[in-house]
């Protein structure tokens, strides 16, 4: 396999096909240096690979050609994303992705997708395929096999594990998903050549052991790129070899085989597209669509011990059922010392239960919280009892962002 | 009241086709099961049900979406109906196999023309047909999968694979109906597109198709002497169902004569000045224009006629519609439908601001009743236009009358041009509810000598029967005689017509 040669400026490059051709693909306005509008795309082709690193804009385009590209004929699409974490269309952002570690990377969003599966880690050292066939002739293992001769073309002794992954050994390199509706299927999946693998590790980082969640759980496994195995394996040497093994494949011929080279500027016309890339970000999709969980947290204070198991489905706190244990293995005298606080935090914690109800998991701020805490007629003279519920209210902010 | 009947004849000549009222129908309780997805997969997760119990559905509307391992599934739904109980919850597991919801779906007995119900799945014997979709596999790994159906679709590799020639068109139907088409042996292709929504292949086009092949075939010579059973086809049944109803109606009956004499007289000189664009490409008259009306800037261009809306001669169809629709003007009560929506409320009528008046249109398929919409904001050629493009729509093999000319509205009145089949006199023609408020027939023009004209020694008159049937809930005697009294003002003094053109 040759490998390509990148001109200088990065707008034009070169692809070898597997018949020796090379195709142009020009920057538009480069070529005409005036203002030329840009083509509108056609879902008829076989073989696109986005020039855009959005991960909105990509994963809604692979919906849109999904939907509209005409059912009985093969395409494949290929694309790298900017750093993101990409969970499974049912599973608990919560549960699957550190939130913390991704707060502070400022810039590294997480998305639902539409497909099934686990949860991964993209940038830009890691390139998407998506296989798309008409469903009555969708065979994962099929798919898979393709992608696989792919790397192995590259040089690297690859095999397909029992879930379907392409693995080097013991090492995945690469995770899968699928999605099926009435009249199409498509098999997508990463590839790792040369992730920044300790930020995968970060973000990825699970340690809600107490959070039980319905939906699907993703399979933990050591990930590699295969530049570990392979020096000389690049972005453009996989997408190369994929479309060529594609093209061998499902004998896509001279026209066809052009590879479709798609930017946003393609598709700002697209209505369904821009509907995608703004419906991905939003909340109703990225947690609303969590599946039932319930979470049990405890916690010490110097009064005694909470512990609160938070019931959420769709994102919405259905419950919270707060218990209060005082600390029996501390000196009596601190009861004696704070005889007011066990008497007024049992209202408190009720009216805590109570503020959380219906309100989003992860977006209720102390504040909120004790704001809606009523004046009960306990007489608190201390202040400790208002304390403590602060102390509560701060401790469950916490835990729902974490 | 005002009543007069043929004694003993009822002359059925129009037959008017109601649509949409569902006759004869029953609700069933479909269960649909979750369907083999492929793969090896037994089980799966629902993540999300797109419809709430009670919501209506339609055939290829998301149900749910289901999960498994890594797989996104979402499931349309097979029919149109109504989905009454979700079986499975959302974060439930159900097997391959097991029921995912209850659809209630509406079932006819026979159905005429109903482009809106589409066809529920058909409940034969084999339960398997009602879990959709089901999959022919193609898998080459050797999984084991029964094939439901015999003709497999060969993967883009085979060798022997041959892509289809026309592959640009996609055909729309849903499973059950491709599997119908298959067991009959049916080409989907030729029935591309269909009359369901949206251009989908519904279960009786197929029946259409196959109908009509059936009666190009030499019919079977019958046995003088045995008897033979026929049954009613559907168009035929859905007139029969039709009549039932239409004995609910009170009808009355009334006829005259109309005196056409001096429409006679117009028109040749009405056909002498056919505008362009409703005349045949061959016929139109290519004069040399010393001077054009488009010089300084052109009229406005006439609509686009196809061919079967264009002639060369008139007849008095047309104008009788069109004075009828003038009429109609005059008489608020003939453009009433019955609109009654409560039965315990007093009945209500409602008025359209314009005159629809219907059709009786006998084709080979059976007897249709289009709607010309607005027939009093149409000129006589128009409607003539229109007349012909109905009758080559309705006369096609199969019938080519969609919802678009017959709508569910319907008209108020309808007419029925019986004497173009007969030379009739009279006749009592029938009212079907949804059809109106009252229906004419008319005979066929002859010549005869006429006493009451030229100062007593008579004269030669050319008159048309007309006959009307009314409904007597709405309609009195006196009224529909008043009312014809007012289109023979019409009709007998075509000059009136000039006053309001100027």
């Amino acid at each position: 396999m040759l490998s390509p040669r990148l001109l200088s400026s990065t707008r034009c490059r070169l692809h070898p096909t597997s018949s020796g051709r090379y195709i142009h693909n020009l920057d538009t306005s480069l070529r005409h240096r005036s203002i030329q509008p840009p083509k509108p795309i056609n879902p008829q082709h076989a073989i696109y690979l986005s020039k855009s690193t959005n991960p909105y804009f990509n994963l809604s385009l692979e919906d849109w050609l999904f939907r509209h590209k005409a059912p009985d004929e093969p395409l494949l699409l290929l694309y790298r994303d900017d750093p993101c974490v990409v969970i499974g269309r049912n599973q608990n952002p919560w549960k699957e992705v550190n939130l913390p570690a991704l707060r502070v990377r400022e810039g590294v969003p997480f998305i639902r997708r539409r497909s099934g599966g686990g949860t991964v880690y993209h940038d830009l050292g890691n390139t998407n395929f998506s296989i798309h066939l008409p469903r009555t002739s969708f065979d994962r293992h099929m798919t898979a096999q393709v992608v696989l001769r792919a790397v192995c073309s590259l040089g690297i002794d690859a095999t397909v594990n029992d879930r379907n992954d392409i693995c080097v050994g013991k090492e995945k390199v690469s995770g899968s998903a699928y999605k099926i509706v009435s009249q199409r299927a498509y098999h997508h999946g990463t590839m790792l050549i040369s992730t920044q693998l300790n930020t995968l590790g970060d973000l990825l980082h699970n340690t809600k052991d107490t959070m039980e969640t319905k939906g699907v759980a993703s399979v933990r496994s050591p990930v590699r790129n295969l530049q570990q195995f392979n020096r000389g394996v690049t972005h453009e040497a996989f997408v190369d070899a994929v479309v060529h093994e594609f093209n061998e494949e499902y004998g896509i011929r001279n026209v066809d085989g052009e590879v479709q080279i798609v930017s946003e500027d393609n598709c700002r016309d697209i209505e369904y597209i821009q509907n995608g890339m703004s419906e991905l970000p939003s909340w109703e999709w990225a947690y609303g669509q969590t599946p039932e969980f319930t979470y049990t947290v405890s916690q010490a204070f110097e009064w005694g011990t909470v512990t609160a198991k938070i019931r959420s489905k769709h994102g919405i706190i259905l419950d919270c059922a707060c218990s209060l244990s005082v600390a029996d293995n501390s000196v009596s005298s601190i009861s004696a010392i704070q005889p007011g606080v066990v008497d007024s935090l049992d209202p408190q914690l009720k009216d805590i239960e109570r503020a959380l109800l219906n309100r989003r998991y992860g977006f209720v701020s102390a504040m909120e919280i004790l704001n809606s805490l009523s004046i009960n007629g306990v007489d608190d003279e201390t202040g400790s009892g208002v304390r403590a519920a602060k102390d509560i209210a701060l401790w469950l902010e916490r835990t729902m962002n974490s | 009241m005002f009543t007069r009947r043929l004694q003993g004849k009822r002359f059925l000549v129009a037959c008017l086709h109601t649509s949409r009222r569902v006759q004869n129908s029953r609700k069933v309780i479909e269960k649909f099961k979750l369907a083999d997805i492929g793969e090896g997969i037994t089980e799966c997760e629902i993540i999300k049900w797109n419809v709430k119990p009670q919501a209506v559905i339609q055939a290829f509307d998301p149900l749910c979406e289901v999960q498994s391992d890594k797989a996104s599934v979402e499931i349309t739904s097979p029919f149109d109906g109504v989905v009454t109980e979700l079986l499975v919850q959302e974060g439930q597991v159900a097997k391959v196999g097991s029921n995912l919801c209850l659809i209630e779906v509406v079932k006819e007995g026979a159905i005429g023309i109903s482009p809106n119900v589409a066809e529920p799945v058909n409940t034969s014997s084999n339960p398997d047909t009602n879990s959709l979709p089901t999959i022919e596999s193609e898998q080459e790994s050797g999984s084991s999968k029964e094939f439901t159906s015999a003709s497999r679709r060969k993967h883009p590799m085979d060798p022997t694979f041959t892509p289809d020639a026309k592959s640009n068109s996609p055909i729309f139907a849903t499973p059950s109906v491709r599997h119908i088409a298959r067991q009959r042996g049916v080409d989907l292709a030729q029935l591309a597109p269909g009359s369901g929504k949206e251009g989908r292949i519904e279960r009786r086009d197929i029946d259409d198709y196959l109908a009509g092949a059936a009666t190009t075939k030499a019919p079977v010579a019958l046995q003088d002497d045995q008897d033979v059973v026929v049954e009613l086809g559907r168009t035929r049944h859905s007139m029969w169902k039709a009549m039932e109803k239409s004995l609910h109606i009170p009808h009355f009956g009334y006829s005259t004569t109309l005196d056409l004499t001096t429409l006679h007289g117009l028109l040749p000189s009405l056909n002498a000045n056919i505008p362009p664009h409703f005349l045949p490409p061959s016929v139109i008259p290519t004069l040399p224009l010393a001077v054009s009306p488009s010089s300084v800037y052109p009229p406005s261009p006439p609509p686009e006629i196809p061919p079967s809306g264009q002639y060369t001669r008139l007849t008095y169809l047309p104008f009788l519609l069109k004075t009828l629709a003038k009429s109609m003007f005059e008489w608020p009560l003939f453009r009433a439908s019955i609109t009654t929506t409560d039965p315990s409320s007093r009945p209500t009528l409602t008025i359209r601001p314009h005159s629809d008046i219907s059709v009786a249109l006998s084709t080979p398929n059976g007897l249709y009743t289009p709607t010309i919409q607005s027939a009093d904001s149409h000129s006589m050629y128009a409607l003539f236009s229109q007349l012909k493009y109905l009758s080559h729509l309705g006369r096609q093999i199969p019938c080519g009358l969609t919802p678009k000319e017959m709508p569910k509205r319907g008209g108020t009145l309808t007419v029925s041009n019986v004497g173009a089949i007969g030379a009739g006199d009279f006749a009592a023609p029938v009212l079907v509810p949804g059809g109106g408020v009252a229906i004419v027939a008319l005979g066929r023009a002859k010549w005869v000598w006429d006493v009451d004209r030229g100062d007593g020694s008579g004269e030669r008159r050319l008159k048309l029967g007309v006959s009307w049937s009314a409904d007597h809930r709405v309609i009195e005697g006196a009224e529909l005689a008043a009312f014809v009294e007012c289109w023979r003002g019409y009709v007998e003094n075509p000059a009136r017509l000039i006053a309001d053109s100027v």
